[in-house]
């Protein structure tokens, strides 16, 4: 399945225990509570879906519009490659 | 970008611990992280090195400079110092590989300055065209492992992207982004919640033991071992994971912190948690240290499903995760636990749960650590993939506090546990110990099984009394009495007893003086078939009629009737003839000896023929005790080491020396026996042997062997014995309840145990090492001592509840018994036991496990003391303290005292207040009333109220150092408990908040908060004083009284001095004289007549118009002779010229050039540690200050330079004193001589005779390291105040 940013949101959703719809694309997750533990572990789920995010990169902002940009140019560049 | 140009940043939180750790030993090269990666394959060499060197571009922090100047700590990046890639080529080398680890050891192993850096490199060895070696190195303080991580993906990324045309991502961020949000942070409400959080979840937390045993401080090397979790376990780990939906870095971590937790045998343990601390930070992408460790208590029940346990620990670390951002530098400092050994955590569980390497294209990688950074304790690294499938364990040990052996353990034991509870799905059955250490330290030390006849104390007894009945059997007061006598006399009272219907199963209680009736009586006893119960007519008679109501003996055999003591008979009326009854069996009763248990109520071992018939047949063919022994019985018979003393004679055929009632606590009377009557074999009690050795008849004695028991013997004494007496030496150990002794070890010379075990168990004896849930321990770990095998008691008479409390049956030998000792011991990895003294006695504090007797008797063995107990008083919560209460007799000196204890025990174990009584307050069973005893008054109390701001902020840093709540403007630091290492810790708070760096030797001098705040504030802050000055004030008295000058020795420091100073001090001022070629940009002096002459100058400086007083310890003293000719040249007068055991250069010409061994020698003695006590010590450099740090010694903290200046002056001194010409001094040499050294040499005070117009000799018992100690000093001072007075009166 291509990776998508709703599947992120799902994800993200499943992770945080709260339906997807109430994350929002500038919401801070940290303060939705997620951890970096966390984050890691859909890292690597989506790195097999084809999106590569680096940690320190998802570090720096951790929401989701900045993870769906970093996963979009992520699978550019696999395209590219 | 931080510049050149610009002004230097501070250092962020995460920096300073680090920036205080190296300060505190700036030579020590674990502070550099590195690793190289095994790049294989065909490397674009050029496209390589614009990768690394567009990565050093951006990375600010691998061109840091950090300086500590008068506006504080500051970094900055230079541009010069850009570690830019360089280029190594090794494929000339023959071994091209070896040349690249070679040369990366070598810069991984020198220190970096961060004052000059550069603090990073970067270097590409080429092994061959297909093999090269990426070799990166960074300072700690600029780089943690995230980082490196970081630039090493940086690397990959830009490598890629010049080889293939991707996209190489953003550059990294710079480090104004740690700064910008390091302050952020700083200032943000969030930090207040973490802090509040972090409060609130540690709040209750108990203080950490370590599982090693001394201070976690980093050294200067690391032990190193790996393991790999079985794929069986990893597969349990997935599988329990899912089942209970729970991340297999948090179970691990769950895991990791149960086996920390087992070791240190609490409740509750803390272990670290490393925490990246970049996870929603606008740092996230910058190379720098951020990392940060937190605690995580390990508090869950391991009788609970393991489940509920893993939910607390992951509970905890999403909270951790949440509040990740605090230092945890800093919760230590808000819960107060700071000082040495107050720690958060204890080791470290470092989870690393996807760990990838980045790609290379067209190569492959392989990454190789080399270091990564300073270890304090221990840490448990866990690798893994998301997935959990392949997990490796790492451990990295401080060797100060782990072994090499035990590292490989602990990664081996933390592998099999981690596997063995995720398999078992429960912690509750789990031992400790792996299968195969279970099976080594349960079964096979204890392989003892040796064939013992089955028979009794009789039947052994019988067979020598008629093999040689001619023969000497037992002496006594110069009289001596044959087998044969023996056979008849006491035949003739085992008849009586017969005839009195006395036989198996009675008992006759014994009440008799030494003499040849004690021995009748007992062997008279034996052979009705009855056990013997001994009891001391001098004891309470309460208490013996307490054991008398309960034993009910048949019969007493005394001189009189005891209180209470119904029927008794006394020698005079026993027959001389008679033929005694056919005797026991071996499942009889020998004897019934009375212990007094931890409540105080007297309690009755009875011990079977069997059992004391394996003692003795094993001790006489261990020791090949035979007729041509002589061994001496001196031991009271209602302590039961006399058993042997009674019976292994007359087993042995050896004949028996009693000594005269009384005489066992007469070290002359006991010496002239042994040498009178030659005797070979004899027993002391450690605190017994200690004064016996320090009697003069001991010395020279010589024996075959001596026997050890009843308390711990230390290396100590053990070295002691073998520098007074020459004879073998044993340590035997066992309780009452077990036939005398379970367990032996031979501590003859040549035994170089530190601490020193107890051994092994002796024939058909086992010894198990236990925890709480009775499962066996690995060796290392402190447990609970049980014994099994044939010589446990058959119980305690008439208590078959305590019997059945202490005598459990035994879990590896089901059927048998084992008895519970109350003793905590742990396995060396040979399988000699240690041990670790009573479980009810011992306390913890500040993480250290406290023996409370050992202090009571280091204080009760001091002249002056009468009586003294110590107990741990908690009056504030949390604070927990030791207070020594004691009565004082006569010639008491308190402050005496403290020097005595601090002199014998480490820092840790010193009470913080002793307390006088006229007596120790009692209950009614006449034990210590703890609920009686006077809260101390701790300090604060008498001390004026804090004055000034500086005052107030001087305080706070001594609470903060000293961990005591309330601090006046007149409390000293040393007398609150500061040592050392706090004192290191305290002027560093100095500098950190006033920015100004006093040094650690003004602390001597201005040693209270008024003192050093008025320092403080004084607006000409005199140089640092890291106390090397010329002359330092060692203790401040009267100013109207002449004070002293005391010279330094060859090492040129005079801190040697200062206990004598802090019992001087009070009354009079004394000074250190050092010397001036400490400092490296002194040229040292050309003579020893120069040397005098300058130093003269500068005691006529800071002397008073009267009389000079002049002292010197072994080289000082001949400095000391030269200063007063000296003196009197300049017509002045000398009131005092003392020597402590030093002699003339006449005495020195002839020996030879002293070599390395000597020179640091002469700094450990200067440190105050005797050089022949550590023979395991290479006499280097190195080796020796490693190990004068890892001691806290002052000396070790001094600065590398100071440390060769210290090495200078030794040899300097050793060159100006064998050219020296001594001149006569027109005054008296007052020479203390260490009689105890010197043997065989031709030295000796009269040497001063020509140079002096009077020479008055002291003897003093000591060796000449130890003249400054404080058996020492108690025999100096009382001369030299003397001698002081007398000068005082003639001057005027």
């Amino acid at each position: 399945m291509a990776m998508t940013q709703e599947r992120m949101r799902a994800d993200l959703a499943r992770v945080l225990r709260m339906p997807p719809e109430e994350i929002g694309d500038e919401e801070d997750l940290i303060d939705l509570g997620l951890d970096s533990m966390r984050a890691m572990a859909l890292l690597t789920r989506w790195a097999e879906a084809g999106a590569p995010l680096e940690l320190a990169a998802v570090a720096e902002k951790v929401t989701l519009g900045a993870w769906w940009a970093l996963a979009q140019r992520a699978m550019s560049s696999r395209r590219d490659a | 970008m931080l510049d050149g140009a610009m002004p230097g940043a501070a250092l962020t939180e995460a920096q300073e611990g680090l920036w205080y750790a190296q300060r505190l030993d700036p030579g020590n090269p674990l502070f550099n992280t590195g690793h190289y990666l095994e790049l294989r394959g065909p490397l674009d060499a050029e496209a390589f090195r614009a990768a690394v060197d567009g990565m050093v571009a951006e990375a600010d922090a691998l061109s840091f400079r950090i300086t500590d100047g008068p506006a504080g700590v500051t970094q900055r990046a230079d541009p010069a110092l850009r570690p830019f890639l360089r280029w190594v080529d090794c494929t000339a080398e023959a071994d091209p590989l070896e040349a690249a680890r070679a040369a990366m050891a070598r810069d991984m192993g020198t220190p970096l300055d961060p004052a000059r850096g550069p603090l990073a490199a970067e270097m590409l060895f080429r092994l061959s065209p297909q093999h090269h070696l990426w070799y990166h190195r960074a300072h700690h303080l600029v780089l943690d492992g995230f980082g490196t991580e970081l630039l090493m993906r940086r690397v990959a990324a830009l490598y890629a992207a010049r080889v293939t045309g991707s996209d190489p991502g953003p550059a990294l961020a710079p480090f104004a982004a740690v700064l910008a949000e390091d302050a952020d942070y700083r200032a943000s409400p969030r930090r207040a919640r973490d802090a509040d959080h972090w409060r609130a979840a540690m709040a209750d937390a108990p203080e950490v033991t370590g599982i090693g045993q001394g201070v976690a401080l980093t050294a200067r090397a690391v032990h190193r071992a790996r393991a790999e979790i079985s794929p069986e376990a990893a597969a349990a780990l997935r599988r329990f994971t899912a089942a209970h939906d729970l991340a297999w870095p948090d179970v691990m971590t769950a895991l990791l912190g149960a086996y920390v937790r087992r070791l240190t045998g609490e409740a509750e343990s803390s272990i670290g948690i490393t925490f990246m601390n970049r996870f929603g930070s606008t740092a996230a992408r910058v190379p720098a240290t951020l990392m940060n460790v937190l605690p995580l208590r390990i508090r869950f029940d391991e009788a609970r499903p393991l489940r509920e346990g893993m939910e607390d620990v992951a509970a905890q670390l999403a909270a951790l995760r949440r509040h990740g951002r605090y230092r945890g530098e800093q919760l230590r400092r808000d819960l107060g636990r700071v000082g040495a050994g107050r720690r958060l955590h204890g080791p470290i569980v470092n989870i690393q749960p996807y760990h990838a390497l980045p790609e290379f294209p067209g190569l492959t990688a392989s990454l190789h650590l080399l270091g990564t950074g300073p270890v304090d304790d221990i840490t448990f690294d866990l690798r893994g993939d998301s997935a959990a499938q392949a997990l490796h364990l790492e451990v990295e040990a401080n060797p100060t506090l782990h072994s090499a052996e035990e590292t490989q353990a602990h990664v081996t034991r933390a592998a099999h546990f981690c596997a063995a509870a995720l398999e078992a799905g429960s912690l509750a059955t789990l031992p400790t110990a792996t299968p195969e250490e279970a099976r080594h330290f349960v079964h096979a030390v204890n392989a003892t099984a040796h064939p013992v006849p089955d028979t009794t104390l009789v039947g052994l007894i019988e067979a020598t009394l008629t093999a040689r009945p001619e023969a000497e059997a037992l002496v006594f007061e110069g009289r001596v009495l044959s087998y044969g006598e023996l056979d008849r006399r006491s035949a003739a009272l085992a008849g009586a007893l017969a005839a009195r219907g006395i036989g198996r199963g009675d008992i006759v209680a014994v009440a008799l003086d030494r003499s040849f009736e004690l021995i009748v009586a007992l062997l008279g006893t034996l052979r009705a078939g009855a056990a013997y119960l001994p009891l001391d007519a001098t004891h309470p008679a309460a208490r013996n009629a307490r054991i008398l109501a309960t034993a009910r003996p048949r019969l007493t055999l005394a001189e009189a009737a005891l209180p209470d003591g119904g029927a008794f008979l006394a020698p005079a009326d026993w027959p001389q003839e008679g033929s005694a009854p056919a005797g026991p069996a071996p499942e009889d009763a020998a004897y019934v000896i009375y212990t007094s248990g931890s409540t105080g109520e007297p309690k009755g071992a009875v011990i079977e023929h069997r059992a004391i018939v394996n003692r003795l047949e094993w001790m006489r063919a261990h020791y090949g005790i035979g007729p041509d022994d002589r061994i001496l019985q001196k031991t009271p018979a209602t302590f039961d080491v006399s058993v042997w003393e009674f019976f292994l004679p007359l087993i042995a055929g050896a004949p028996m020396v009693i000594a005269a009632p009384g005489a066992h606590r007469d070290p002359t009377a006991i010496a002239r026996l042994i040498r009178d009557q030659r005797v070979t074999t004899t027993h002391f009690v450690p605190a017994m042997l200690a004064a016996f050795l320090a009697h003069e008849a001991a010395q020279g004695l010589a024996m075959r062997r001596v026997f050890c028991s009843g308390e711990a013997l230390t290396p100590q004494l053990r070295d002691r014995f073998h520098a007074t007496m020459t004879a073998e030496l044993h340590n035997l150990y066992g309780p009452t309840e077990a036939a005398v002794d379970v367990s032996y070890w031979d501590a003859s010379r040549g035994d170089r145990s530190d601490p020193m075990p107890i051994g092994h168990p002796v024939w058909n004896t086992r010894l198990y090492v236990l925890d709480q849930a009775l499962r066996p321990l690995p060796p290392g770990v402190t447990g609970d001592l049980f014994i099994a095998g044939v010589q446990l008691a058959r119980g305690y008479l008439g208590l078959p509840e305590r019997t059945a409390h202490a005598f459990v049956p035994d879990p590896f030998h089901p059927g048998q018994r084992m008895y519970r000792t109350g003793d905590l011991a742990r396995f060396r990895a040979d399988g000699a036991i240690l041990y670790f003294g009573r479980a009810d006695g011992q306390v913890k504090l500040r993480g250290q496990r406290i023996e409370l007797g050992e202090i009571e008797s280091s204080i009760a063995g001091f002249r002056g003391v009468r009586q003294a107990r110590v107990i741990a008083r908690e009056d504030r919560p949390g604070d927990k303290r030791l207070v020594a209460y004691l009565v004082p007799g006569e010639g008491y000196d308190a402050a005496a005292l403290r020097g005595h204890v601090a002199s014998r025990l480490p820092d840790y174990m010193l009470p913080s207040a002793f307390v006088t009584l006229d007596a120790l307050p009692v209950n009614a069973s006449g034990k210590l009333d703890q609920s009686a005893l006077p809260r101390p008054d701790h300090a604060g109390s008498a001390s004026r109220a804090l004055a000034t701001e500086t005052e107030r902020r001087v305080a706070a840093l001594f609470a903060q150092a000293l961990g005591v709540a309330r601090i006046g403007a007149e409390d000293d630091f040393f007398a609150l408990g500061g040592h050392s290492l706090l004192a290191v810790e305290l002027m560093l708070g100095v500098q950190r908040e006033f920015g100004r760096d006093p040094g650690l030797g003004a602390l001597f001098e201005y040693p209270t908060v008024a003192r050093l705040a008025a320092l403080l504030d004084s607006t000409a802050l005199p140089p640092p004083d890291d106390g090397l000055r010329p002359l330092i004030v060692l203790g401040r008295g009267e100013p109207a009284r002449a004070p002293i000058f005391a010279v330094h020795p060859a090492g040129g420091i005079a801190w040697c001095y200062g206990g004598l100073a802090r019992v001087l001090a009070p009354e009079r001022t004394v000074f250190g004289v050092q010397s001036p070629a400490l400092d490296p940009a002194v040229t040292p002096m050309e003579s020893l007549e120069a040397l005098a002459a300058e130093y003269a100058d500068r005691v006529l400086a800071a002397a008073g118009p009267g009389p000079v007083n002049l002292l010197g310890w072994s080289v000082g003293g001949l400095i000391a002779q030269a200063m007063a000719v000296r003196l009197r040249e300049l017509g002045r007068e000398v009131g005092l010229l003392a020597m402590l055991d030093a002699y003339p250069s006449d005495a020195w010409r002839a020996s030879p050039e002293p070599d390395d061994a000597a020179i640091y020698g002469a700094l450990l003695n200067i440190a105050g540690h005797d050089p022949s006590l550590h023979p395991e010590l290479p006499m280097q450099r190195g080796p020796v200050i490693d190990f004068l740090r890892r001691g806290g010694m002052p000396l070790g903290r001094l600065p590398e330079a100071a440390l060769d200046g210290v090495v200078r002056v030794v040899e300097g001194n050793n060159r100006l004193v064998r050219a020296h010409r001594h001149r006569r001094y027109d005054g008296t040499i007052l020479h203390f001589r260490a009689a105890r050294d010197h043997v065989g040499r031709a030295i000796s005070p009269g040497m001063w005779a020509p140079y002096a117009a009077r020479l008055e000799v002291v003897h003093v018992p000591a060796l000449h390291s130890a003249m400054l100690g404080e058996a020492a000093m108690g025999v100096i001072l009382p001369v030299l105040r003397a001698q002081l007075a007398r000068g005082e009166g003639s001057s005027g």
